[in-house]
Order: C-alpha cells, then structure tokens, then sequence
C-alpha cells in the first residue's frame, strides 16, 4: 500500500483490517460471506453512534476524552426503557434515553470548563456518579423494551440492516458537520491549536462543550437501542469505553486532536464486530479473543505508525500548544472521508 | 521543569507545586477524623492496618502510572497489568517460584517493550497501552479462565504480617513511594524522564536519547506493577485478572489528586502516595458510614471532583 495513499485517507487502515478478517471467516465457513457481512452490519452502528460522539470529543484536543461514555450507555438503557413502558411511546424512551446522556455530560462539561479539571477525571467522576443511579434503577427493574422499536432495528430489507443505513446517514451527517459548517470547523481549530482558535476569535469553551454534549447524546441513544436491541443491564456499556476509543484512533482520527475521520470510525467498527464474529466461529475462548484483538490493535497501529518524520516525539496528551500540529494539516483536508 | 527548579526557587512557588498535594492530605485527614469519630478502633494500630492494607497495591500502581504520567504518557493498561500479575502469582509463582519469577521478568521487559515500540513508530501510549490491556486481559483468562489459585506461602505471610507497634500496610506504601522518590526525584534517571516530559527537544540536544528514558519509564512501570499485583495478591490470596480493572482510571485519579499532570515533566511519587490513600480510604470510610453499596462510587466521583475544585481554589489563591 502507498504510503502517501495511507497518510491522506488515513481511514483505509480499519476497512482493510475488516477486508481480511472478513476473508478469512469466508476461507473458514466456505459459505455465507453475504451473511457475515449482514450480521456485522446489524451490530457495527451501536458502536459506531458512540465512536462518532467520542471522535468528536477527541478532536476537541490533547487530553479531551470521555470516558463517561459505558456507564451513560448503561443508565440511558434503563432510563429509556423505563419511559417507553411507562409512557407507551417508542420515541419517548429514545429522548429519555438521549436526555439522560445530555445531564451526565452537563456535569463533566461543568467540571472540565468551570473548575478546569482534566477531562478524563471529570467525565470518570461524572461516569461514577452515572454508575450508581444505575446500580440503584436496576434493583428490581421489571418493565421490557419496547417490542415496536425492537422490530425496527431487526429489520432487513435485502439484508441490509435498516439501522445501518441511518447511522450511515448520521456518519455523513457529520461529515457535513466537520467540513461545512461554523462549528465543526471550530472544533478542528480549536483541536490544533486551542491558543490560535482563541485568539481568532473562536468560542472555545462553547465549542469544546458541544463537544461533550453532543457525546453525551450520542452515547444516550447507543445506551437506549441497544437496550431495546439486547435488553437493559448494568455492564450493557462496559465494553464500549475501551472500543469507543479504539474504533476512533484506528479510524485515523489523532488522538491529539484536530483531525476527525468520521468514515474511520466505520471501518474500525467493521473491523472490531467481524473479529468477535471470527473468535466466535473458531469456537475460541475469551481468553485468545482479548489475545487476538489487543495484539491485532497493537499490530495495525505499530504497522501504521503515527505522526510524521517532523514530529520529534510521538503525539501525546499534552496541553501545551505544539506548532508542529499543524504540519499534519498542511493537505488542508481534516475531515476525511 | 517546574520540578527541577523547584528546590533553588523559595517560598512561593514551591507552595504552588505541593498545593495540591497538600488538599487531597487535607481529605485525607478529615476523612480519618470522621473515620475516627464513628469507629474510635480506627486509630488503633489493628483499626489503620485494617483501613490501609486495601490501599497498598493502589498506591503501588498510582507510583507506576505517576512514572508514566511523569514523561507524558498515560498508561490505560494497568489495571489489567496488575490483574495478570495476581493470575500470575496465583498459578505460576506458587507452583515454580523460578518460571514464576521468569514470566513476572518477562512481563516487565513487555513493559519496556511496549514503551520501545511506543517511541520508535510514534504511536499514542494512551491508545497502544488500551490495546496492550486486552493482551494482559487475555493473558490472564488464558492462565486462569475463572477466579482461583493460590498464592505462594511467603506472599500469604507477608500478607498476614501483622507487627507490634505499628500498621503494617505502611512499610510498602512508605518503601514503595521512597524508592520511587530517590528513582524520579533525585536521580539522573528521573531527570531524564521529566526533561522528556517536558521538553524532549532539549533532552535530545543534551545528548541524551529520548529513547532510553522512555524505556527506563516504561520498564520502571512494569516493575511498579508487578509489585503492586503481588500486594494484591498477598490480600486476597488468590488470582484474578479483573479484580484490578478499576485501577486504570483509579490511578490516574490519585496521580492527578497528587498534583501530577497530563502534560509530563512533574514526578509527584509522594502526592500519588497521598491520592492513592484517599481515593482507597473512600470506600473504607463509606462502607463504616453504612453507605448503601450504589451509592458509594456516587460519592466517590463527588470526592474527587470536591478535591480537584479545592485545589483549583487554592491554586487561584496562590496565584
């Protein structure tokens, strides 16, 4: 592969990292490649929603993280499903489900912005906070999801997953998002250099807190279908904390900021839901499928390297501005995809 | 380099850089008195051996993210480290003390290793550490699938341990944090690693390889980790690889309470001593308040945000 193909669509990593493993469920089963594909696609979009919230949130700068996001998907399942029984309506659920995702990320955004606490311990205290009402609904929790909106996200037409193709949809929604507007062009700004954006005028704390907010959303409604997909528990999310981060940074997004790859963000996702589908299929244990998808992530990201030659050291979460961020934009393309 | 210029600078700004430190020992202290004032037992030598032995191996694997955090990486690994080094010690160790010591070797040259590779293809540490826990994860369910095993005598004596005169959880945390002052703070080592923290371009034009401090951080890390799983598993006699998994984030909570930063260049070994006392003392304090168990990680995270608004507070003052 070129490598100058790969450094400006840095989001082919993930779909050739799927490409294969895909292949090789094809070479082991001999059959139902189409199967396989369809399967993955039903459950790819729950963690892309959260991927697309957390990339957002990454972008935003060095040490911008939220790791709020497994006990938001947790409470917001419960939340959510206790609405739609108690109310009868689908749509409600949902909301509740986003509202409550908006309230725990109001509370680190409150934190990180008002007290100047670092993100990753204040979305982590916020998170805690989120845990325990969610220890405290699921005591004796009886109410069932909604079975309208269960149908919904089972349903596919022609084998493609309905659900797919409206997280495809919101995936180009924010793609739009990052390259045509105000904001998302802000937040790349103020992800390269916080100190320039504030200089050029940019809101930075408002940009930053939409930031969160919208991941807190997003993270809400992951928690709310996938708790009407699978059914409301309170390790639902557990998982999605170390993937939502994973699927972002193979996805080629940097994890210094100031670049978003929301189409990555797929391909990574494809990659991470093929793989369990390939452990499971072998019949492996947990054991060698933690074994084989640490040492993959490991290997694709020590093949793809990060940075450029310019960069003395690799990126890390730094807060001081770094003028050798910008030499990764100099294509003028940030969001790729 | 606020570190290195610390102790020629007087007063002020020597304030500024144990201030926060010094809020989270002010939780600390408030906590044991309300402790003390529910339970007078606590302030006995049994009553604190009781309250800190669940600190210890906490504050061992706050000492070896504060390494991390010291060069400006983060380490989101290490609680899933920790739990493969009690797996380890649970099977391996009771069982061969020489192939035991041998893996637990090995897993700290995986450490150095992890932090070679880290620097060379200019990678995250936060992502590439993420991706080593599934690997320790793995690891540990593959030497033992459930929870189990047991630990080498000495390791269960030692945990027993219990001296006239004073709590015996304080020797390691008092040893550990020590060791790792002489290592960061007043060795050439430590200078390497906070100068690569804090500015790895002057590093290099001292002649120095930013490469080999990496590598030391990450090797000294590893071996806070082992030492902080063989803590754990002389409490609670067994192994199990997810019994550490809420140290990750746990740590880098007590680093943070200590006064460290995200940024590097600062090596706080007794400030993460000190967070990692007061965010273990939390449950400790809860559990004797009679606070309902849901509750308790509610005012956990309500703690650490109080503190860290407090030492912002503070810091303005100072300021």
């Amino acid at each position: 592969m070129n490598l100058r193909v790969t450094r400006s669509r840095p989001w082919i990593w993930g779909f050739a990292a799927a490409a294969l493993i895909w292949l090789v469920i094809l070479a082991i089963s001999g059959q139902g490649g189409g199967q396989t594909l369809s399967l993955a696609l039903s459950l790819a979009p729950y963690l892309v929603i959260v991927g697309l919230g957390q990339m957002l949130v990454v972008t935003a700068g060095p040490g911008n993280i939220d790791v709020s996001v497994a006990p938001v998907i947790s409470l917001a399942g419960f939340a959510s499903v206790a609405v739609s029984a108690g109310t009868g309506s689908a749509l409600a659920g949902v909301l509740a489900g986003i509202g409550v995702g908006l309230v725990v990320a109001v509370v680190s955004t409150v934190a990180i912005l008002g007290l100047a606490i670092p993100p990753i311990i204040a979305t982590l205290a916020a998170g805690l906070v989120a845990s325990s009402v969610t220890l405290h609904l699921a005591g004796g929790f009886t109410a069932v999801p909604d079975p309208g909106l269960r149908e919904l996200l089972n349903l596919r037409p022609l084998g493609v997953p309905a659900l797919a193709v409206a997280i495809a949809a919101l995936t180009w929604l924010t793609v739009v998002l990052l390259r045509r507007t105000v904001y998302g062009r802000s937040l790349i700004a103020v992800g390269q250099n916080r100190r320039a954006a504030e200089r050029a005028g940019v809101p930075v704390s408002r940009v930053i807190a939409t930031a969160y907010l919208l991941s807190g959303a997003l993270a809400g409604l992951t928690g709310a279908l996938l708790a009407t997909y699978i059914a409301p528990s309170a390790d639902l999310g557990t998982r999605y904390l170390l993937d939502s981060v994973a699927v972002v940074v193979i996805g080629g997004t940097l994890i210094s900021g100031g670049r978003a790859v929301p189409v990555g963000v797929w391909g990574a996702a494809l990659f991470f839901i093929l793989l369990d589908g390939l452990v499971n299929l072998v019949g492996w244990s947990t054991a060698a499928q933690n074994l084989l998808k640490g040492g993959l992530v490991l290997f694709v990201l020590f093949l793809a390297g990060g940075g450029d030659r310019a960069r003395s050291t690799a990126p890390r979460l730094r807060r001081r501005p770094r003028p050798a961020a910008a030499t990764t934009t100099t294509t003028g393309d940030n969001s790729d995809g | 380099m606020a570190e290195l210029l610390a102790p020629t600078l007087p007063g002020r700004a020597r304030m500024r850089h144990s201030a926060p430190a010094a809020v989270s020992a002010l939780a600390l202290i408030a906590m044991i008195g309300v402790c003390s004032t529910l339970q007078p037992g606590v302030l006995s030598v049994q009553g604190l051996t009781l309250v800190l032995s669940a600190t210890v191996p906490l504050v061992i694997a706050a000492q070896a993210q504060m390494t991390l955090m010291a060069v400006g990486d983060i380490d989101l690994g290490i609680g899933a480290f920790v739990g493969l080094v009690t797996v380890v010690t649970a099977t391996k160790l009771s069982s061969s003390p020489l192939v035991g010591g041998l893996v637990l070797l090995g897993l700290v040259a995986a450490y150095a290793l992890l932090g070679l590779l880290i620097h060379l293809r200019r990678v995250p540490s936060l992502i590439a550490t993420l991706g080593a826990s599934f690997v320790w994860l793995g690891l540990g369910l593959f030497l033992l699938p459930t929870p189990g095993g047991s630990t080498p005598e000495w390791l269960a004596a030692f945990g027993a341990w219990q001296p006239a005169g004073f709590p015996a959880p304080l020797l390691p945390i008092l040893l550990v944090t020590a060791l790792v002052h002489l290592l960061a703070s007043r060795g050439s080592a430590g200078v390497r690693m906070r100068a690569l923290g804090s500015n790895p371009v002057a590093l290099g034009r001292a002649g120095l390889r930013p490469l080999t401090s990496r590598v030391i951080a990450y090797a000294t890390a590893g071996g806070l980790g082992v030492v902080s799983g063989l803590a754990l598993a002389s409490q609670t006699g067994g192994g199990d690889v997810s019994s550490a998994s809420s140290y990750t984030l746990m740590t880098v909570a007590a680093v943070i309470l200590g006064g460290g930063s995200f940024s590097g260049g600062v090596a706080v070994p007794w400030g993460a001593a000190v967070g990692g006392v007061t965010l273990g003392l939390v449950s400790v304090v809860l559990s004797l308040l009679d606070v309902r168990s849901d509750l308790q990680s509610a005012v956990q995270g309500g703690i650490v945000l109080a503190v860290l608004a407090g030492r912002v507070l503070v810091g303005k003052v100072l300021r």
